[in-house]
């Protein structure tokens, strides 16, 4: 009995010590429990993504202050890399970007995973938007508020903010592409609560090259990114890019090759700054080899051709695939392609944004 | 009565057998308590000839002995009694008379139980590129040591500034600093207290029978069974500040009369502590000896010890988390799996050390010593990491509130709700809420769980630095005349340490891509620059898939190399003495890379360019060699020497003056040397040596219980190396500053003095060191990344690293602005100077030690440390920082970018209380209870660091510096040692 008695007593001791039982675990045993997979959640939407996206009014960032529930499967991933600190969810009326700013995300909330969202306190904004003959819509987006002005919405980012809005629901296959043909496109003044193709995974069929990419240099991204002296388009031609986009190393590589030599610097009619072979302007850069000592990736536009429509397909200079050529056939315009991803509006042009490069299939 | 005790039985025997030339001389004395003048019964006296025991007696009832039969000669005579402080006195016995010593007087010894390194290694510096390392002073018999010693131990007192590197710790005669760092290397026998507690040391500039030194001071640990006290010893050791327990047990037999002696020493330290959560102690430290003495005048010992097991680390974090924490002593390396609490970075070492050792005494006038140590085993060291994943560390800068809210707009951090939402998750401490504080070990598991093909994305790796060292010392003292004697020797190293990593868990996934993440995403397009292991991708086709235990990352070896002679003579002519000392030696080493890593693929064996899918891998540094990762480097030597001249005169009536003064021309270590040690051969250009020039100038005097020491120094260092390698979560790799031409100085006093009072028993003990330890020189730095061949900069002088400007400030319009001359120049006010950090320049402490006829004891000890600054970060030191974006260096900018933070003043209280009973004269146990930082003081910083990133301000035309990281002094603790002796 007074053993019983000690050894309660004792045991009694050792829970009121948790502390004393936590360090001394690792003295005992080097073994740690191997934590159980994790469990899925499962909400009740009470609005599609159409009608949320139609709940936002042009220029005019909401922050939700009702108890909007959303649900829709996960269509993007970030391993490639194209896709950055941000995923798509889509339901059948529509797709929508989440802005969650982590990275490494499929990790969490892989391909074909329904994702539920508590949007009370999240901030619907588009992305985008230009108004004017030449403008258009941009894209509806769930984010959270953004103070500083820039832009309308802000990534969540906050790990406790992420976890009290965005809840993992059952793991799925992805979502099948829909397969849509010239006259489905959107366009400019389109958006996801018009048109059910954007922002969702669609097929498109037979493009063509158009000999024409877009892509934004910065001489020094460090210092003003909107001053015409620190800005460098590649646009109307191919100049010499023959990849999908540009690491770093290959930015160094197109440069130094000198085929952006006769690029003008600076932008809007703003010109006076010299080409990227003679720049003129001492401020920001005097050679080759200043552009080249602030280097950086860069994403790349290159124009398609579906019918008479373009498509710029839209590629991060960061993602694995962004170096690799284009086929020539491509190139050359003897084969066409078919490209798999997320139909997006940015100031009422079409860019397209695919997952992986195998998401693209040439036809020669 | 006088009791006589005839030596040991061996000499007695050698004696009998050559009776007719029984040698006549002998010692007398008598030993006494310095406090209260009473006989000490039962004391130890011995008569060694450098660490051999020629004969041992112990004292009678009236504190007196007597030693005889002994041959001319001069003696250490080295006293011991339980409960007081060992001391050494020479002895020269000549023309066979008995030397009296008349009364010899002990002072009782801190009963406190001596801390073990522990308290110092503690510290996570790994991944900040700042070292942390102890330094500990020994010397019983000094009074500024008895108090500063282990008394300051808990601010991380570096003695008068030096570095640890410059303090010489010798084991059996081998000095045993580390061999690639130069580290002290005070945890190779942490815990074995007893096995390593007899030792001789000596401070600052004074040189030892077994080696010159520098001039931070030397201390030997004799190490040979005979030198452990005889006896059984066992004690129990509970602590709040650093482990929970320690239980030790020691048996040591002292010289047998067959010849043999033994010694047994076993420690076991185990537990976390009261102020650190998710550390723990699991350490086993053992000492097993055994030595035999050949005829009179020569023995062989053989001996061996590690301290094994595994220990939870701490890593320091900013004030920012600890504030909303509520706590300083927060440790960010822990978190709950699975509700059970576990710490991701986890030290773990094996490091035996076994040493022969041979003396001889082939004449009176002569003792030789060979020693052959040689260390093994390993010493590895866990963290996580992660590929193409978030940041799992709680306090990754992004999951701060500061990332999403400054006040000033100036930082373009504009969001209050989302600093909010992070702010909530940190100052909620409920169960709820310990992932959003603590690793998230559930989630990074089920990221493993859910990667496709069982690819883990979170690892913990465990790095290595595993040392084969294998020693050789021979040393000699030659003991030419009355008056003059030579002390000499020869070292010799040959170490080969290999740095690797190996995965310690896959956290639930089955494999580990041996790939370089960051080369991935800048090279994408080249799949071979990404390899850490570039011959195996070219001959399997694919990264390597590393399992549980497999290496991966980097792996090479360290080579070293040194030889070293050196002599050191002492002339002593009545009261005065002069001794002259040198070294001369000389030190290679050269990295040997086990992998190739695609960026730095080098040639191949046939010294052809390496190339993948017709594009050439092979890259050249700016001398047009190329840059390596695997193979041999370079193998720079260099020629070593120093000289040390000491003189003393002792005046009449005890007082001591002496004065030291030293040249040394030191050898950079190997971790000094390359640019990235993990990467690459490519050696730091301008390497060279170290060059010192050291005086000190002292002033001792001991008597009637009073007790005083005075000690002026100064020292200049030129031409130090420097590298610092630190994790840049932007870069996710090492970020390398490596620095050459390093300059500083150090100067300062040290006073020491302890007065008895009235009152029997009771004495007071004060000590001060103030010292100013300074930078003086313009380094010069080169940055690089060990993912990437490009070198960010090159021999980039830190302009700010040794001073800053503070401008002149002048009223205008009722508002402070800074002053502007005639040309529009801002005026400077003065020069800030910068200073060795992590160390107070002023110390001070009263102690108040009341001791009992009955073995009680008690101490009141009051501490005040001043002037402790901020490790400097080089980074911010130079124009580019300074500049920000814009590249012009305002006044305010510089003003805010290079000043080095100073830490608060600290004053602290510490008390104990200890009693040891005695039981018919053979049995001794007692307890210690030692009650540190009385006040509860947690806000006293003692040691961090500077990040090495940059935010760019809104305007873009200056930068800010990332919140830095502290560590701090726990609040109130005790230590209570029990322990029984027979």
């Amino acid at each position: 009995m007074k053993k019983i008695l000690s050894i309660i007593a004792l045991s009694a001791l050792m829970v009121s010590c948790t502390s004393l039982v936590e360090e001394f675990q690792p003295v005992f045993t080097a073994n740690y429990p191997q934590p159980a997979a994790d469990k899925s959640v499962e909400l009740e939407p009470n609005i599609t993504i159409a009608a949320l996206c139609g709940m936002y009014k042009t220029g005019s960032p909401w922050n939700i202050d009702q108890d909007l529930i959303i649900a829709g499967k996960v269509t993007t991933t970030d391993k490639p890399g194209n896709f950055y600190k941000s995923l798509y969810i889509q339901d059948e009326t529509g797709g929508i970007e989440i802005k969650m700013g982590k990275n490494g995300l499929y990790n969490y909330y892989p391909e074909g995973t329904t994702l539920y969202v508590r949007c009370f306190g999240l901030t619907l904004g588009m992305y985008g938007y230009k108004s004017g003959n030449y403008g258009g819509q941009g894209m509806v987006q769930l984010g959270f508020e953004d103070p500083s002005g820039s832009y309308e919405t802000s990534y969540l980012e906050s790990s406790y903010l992420i976890d009290s809005h965005i809840f993992a629901g059952p793991a799925g296959d992805p979502a099948e592409p829909a397969v849509i043909s010239e006259s489905e496109l959107p366009s400019s003044f389109d958006t996801q609560k018009s048109n059910p193709y954007i922002g969702r995974l669609v097929t498109l069929k037979g493009l063509k090259y158009a000999n024409q990419i877009f892509c934004l240099i910065y001489i020094n991204s460090n210092k003003d990114k909107t001053m015409s002296a620190n800005r460098i388009f590649l646009s109307d031609a191919t100049w010499g890019v023959t990849t999908w986009a540009m690491s770093e190393s290959k930015f160094k590589e197109y440069l130094d090759a000198g085929l952006w030599d006769d690029v003008k610097i600076g932008n809007s009619g703003n010109y006076a700054y010299g080409t990227v072979g003679h720049p003129e302007d001492p401020g920001f850069a005097t050679s080759r080899a200043d552009i080249r000592a602030n280097a950086s990736a860069y994403s790349v536009s290159q124009y398609f051709k579906m019918g008479s429509r373009e498509i710029q397909l839209r590629t991060s200079g960061y993602s694995k695939f962004g170096d690799y050529e284009i086929p020539k056939s491509v190139l050359d315009g003897t084969a066409t392609v078919d490209m798999t991803g997320i139909l997006t509006m940015y100031q009422g042009s079409i860019q397209f944004i695919v997952n992986s490069i195998d998401d693209i299939v040439v036809h020669e | 009565m006088i009791r006589r005790i005839a030596i040991s039985a061996a000499l007695l025997l050698a004696s009998l057998a050559v009776w007719g030339q029984l040698p006549t001389g002998g010692v007398k004395g008598a030993v006494v308590s310095r406090a209260g003048r009473e006989p000490i019964e039962g004391a130890s006296v011995s008569l060694m000839k450098g660490a051999e025991r020629i004969a041992s007696c112990t004292t009678g009832r009236d504190g007196t002995f007597l030693v005889e039969e002994l041959e001319n000669g001069v003696y250490s005579m080295m006293i011991e009694a339980d409960g007081f402080v060992r001391s050494n006195v020479n002895v020269t016995v000549d023309d066979g008379f008995i030397k009296d010593m008349m009364t010899l007087s002990l002072l009782p010894e801190q009963v406190v139980e001596e801390v073990d390194d522990a308290s110092y290694t503690e510290f996570d510096m790994d991944d900040s590129g700042f070292t942390d390392n102890p330094t500990i002073l020994y010397n019983s018999n000094d009074v500024f040591t008895n108090v500063a010693g282990y008394g300051f131990s808990n601010v991380r007192f570096k003695n008068r500034g030096y570095e640890s590197q410059t303090q010489d710790v010798y084991l059996a005669g081998v000095r045993m600093n580390d061999a690639v760092t130069g580290y002290s290397p005070f945890s190779l026998w942490s815990g074995l207290n007893e096995a390593t507690r007899s030792k001789e040391s000596t401070i600052g500039m004074e040189s030892a029978q077994y080696g010159i030194g520098h001039f931070n001071g030397m201390t030997n640990i004799l190490g040979t069974p005979s030198s452990v006290r005889p006896g059984w010893r066992f004690s129990f050791l509970t602590n709040s500040a650093l482990y929970r327990v320690r239980l030790m047990a020691n048996y040591a037999s002292g010289m047998l009369d067959n010849g043999f002696a033994y010694a047994v020493n076993i420690s076991l330290r185990a537990g976390g502590n009261d102020w650190i959560k998710g550390v723990h102690y699991n350490n086993l430290s053992y000492y097993l000896g055994i030595e035999k003495k050949f005829g009179d005048d020569s023995r062989l010992a053989l001996f061996t010890f590690a301290n094994t097991g595994h220990r939870g680390v701490q890593t320091a974090s900013t004030q920012e988390v600890y504030d909303m924490m509520g706590d300083n002593m927060y440790n960010s390396n822990w978190g709950y799996q699975d509700g059970v609490l576990r710490n991701a970075r986890v030290r773990k070492t094996f490091e035996p050390v076994t040493v022969l050792r041979y003396s001889a005494s082939p004449s009176d006038k002569l003792d030789l010593s060979a020693t052959l140590l040689y260390r093994c085993g390993y010493n590895g060291y866990t963290a996580l990491d992660w590929y193409d994943a978030p940041d799992p560390r709680p306090d990754y800068y992004r999951n701060l509130p500061s990332y999403f809210y400054m006040d000033d707009d100036d930082y373009n951090r504009l969001n209050e709700e989302k600093a909010e939402w992070a702010y909530e998750a940190w100052t909620t401490h409920t169960k709820d809420f310990a992932n959003y504080q603590h690793l998230n070990w559930d989630r990074m598991y089920r990221v493993n769980y859910n990667s496709a093909d069982g690819r883990s994305k979170y690892v913990q790796e465990q790095r290595h630095v595993d040392q084969r060292d294998l020693n050789l010392a021979v040393s000699a003292q030659w003991y030419a005349t009355e008056n003059f004697t030579l002390n000499s020797g020869l070292e010799g190293k040959i170490n080969r340490t290999e740095h690797y990593k190996k995965i310690a868990d896959l956290l639930g996934g089955s494999y580990f891509l041996n790939i370089d993440q960051f080369a991935e995403r800048d090279f994408a397009s080249n799949e071979a620059l990404t390899q850490n292991d570039l011959d195996y991708f070219l001959s399997n086709g694919h990264a390597e898939k590393i399992v549980k235990g497999g290496k991966y990352g980097y792996d090479y070896y360290a080579h070293i190399r040194k030889a070293r002679l050196w002599a050191n003579g002492i002339y002593t002519l009545g009261d005065f003495t002069a001794s002259l000392g040198a070294t001369v030696g000389y030190e290679t080493f050269w990295r040997e890379g086990l992998v190739r890593k695609g960026l730095f693929a080098g040639l191949d064996d046939a010294g052809n360019e390496i190339t993948y899918q017709g594009k050439t891998l092979t890259t050249y540094d700016s001398q047009g060699r190329p840059i390596t990762s695997k193979g041999l480097s370079e193998k720079p030597g260099f020629l070593t020497y120093s000289g040390k001249l000491a003189l003393a005169y002792m005046l009449h009536g005890g007082h001591r003056f002496s004065l030291n003064a030293g040249y040394f021309n030191d050898a950079p270590t190997f971790s000094q040397s390359f640019v990235s040690p993990r990467t690459r051969n490519s050696l730091i250009h301008n390497l060279t040596t170290q060059k010192t020039m050291s005086a000190d100038i002292n002033y001792q005097w001991s008597g009637n219980g009073y007790s005083v020491r005075l000690t002026g120094f100064w020292t200049q260092i030129k031409d130090q190396t420097d590298l610092m390698s630190v994790y840049d979560d932007s870069q996710q790799s090492f970020v390398n500053f490596a620095l050459t031409g390093i300059d500083q100085r150090h100067m300062g006093v040290e006073i020491g003095a302890k007065v008895p009072l009235p009152l029997q028993g009771l004495s007071l003990s004060g000590v001060l060191s103030l010292g100013e330890y300074i930078y003086n020189s313009v380094p010069q730095m080169t940055m690089t990344v060990d993912n990437s061949s490009e070198i960010i900069y090159e021999d980039m002088d830190l302009n700010y690293w040794m001073s800053s400007p503070i401008y002149r400030r002048v009223n205008y319009n009722g508002s402070s602005v800074i002053e502007v001359d005639v040309n529009g120049d801002a005026v400077i006010d003065r020069w800030q100077k910068h200073h060795i950090p992590s160390t107070p320049s002023v110390a001070g402490a009263l102690v108040l030690n009341y001791r009992t006829r009955s073995y009680w004891f008690f101490e009141l000890n009051g501490q005040y440390f001043a002037k402790s600054y901020l490790d400097m970060n080089p980074l911010y030191r130079t124009m580019v920082a300074c500049g920000g974006a814009d590249g012009i260096a305002t006044p305010e900018e510089i003003e805010y970018m290079a000043t080095q933070e100073e830490f608060s003043p600290a004053f602290l209280l510490n008390g104990s209380v200890g009693k040891s009973w005695y039981i018919k004269r053979k049995y001794n146990f007692g307890f210690s209870l030692d009650v540190r930082n009385m006040l509860n003081n947690r806000d006293v910083r003692t040691g961090g660091y500077e990040q090495s990133r940059l935010i760019s301000s809104a305007g873009k035309d200056r930068y800010y510096k990332y919140n830095s990281k502290y560590f701090y002094m726990s609040g109130m603790s005790y230590m209570l040692n029990l322990y029984f002796r027979f």
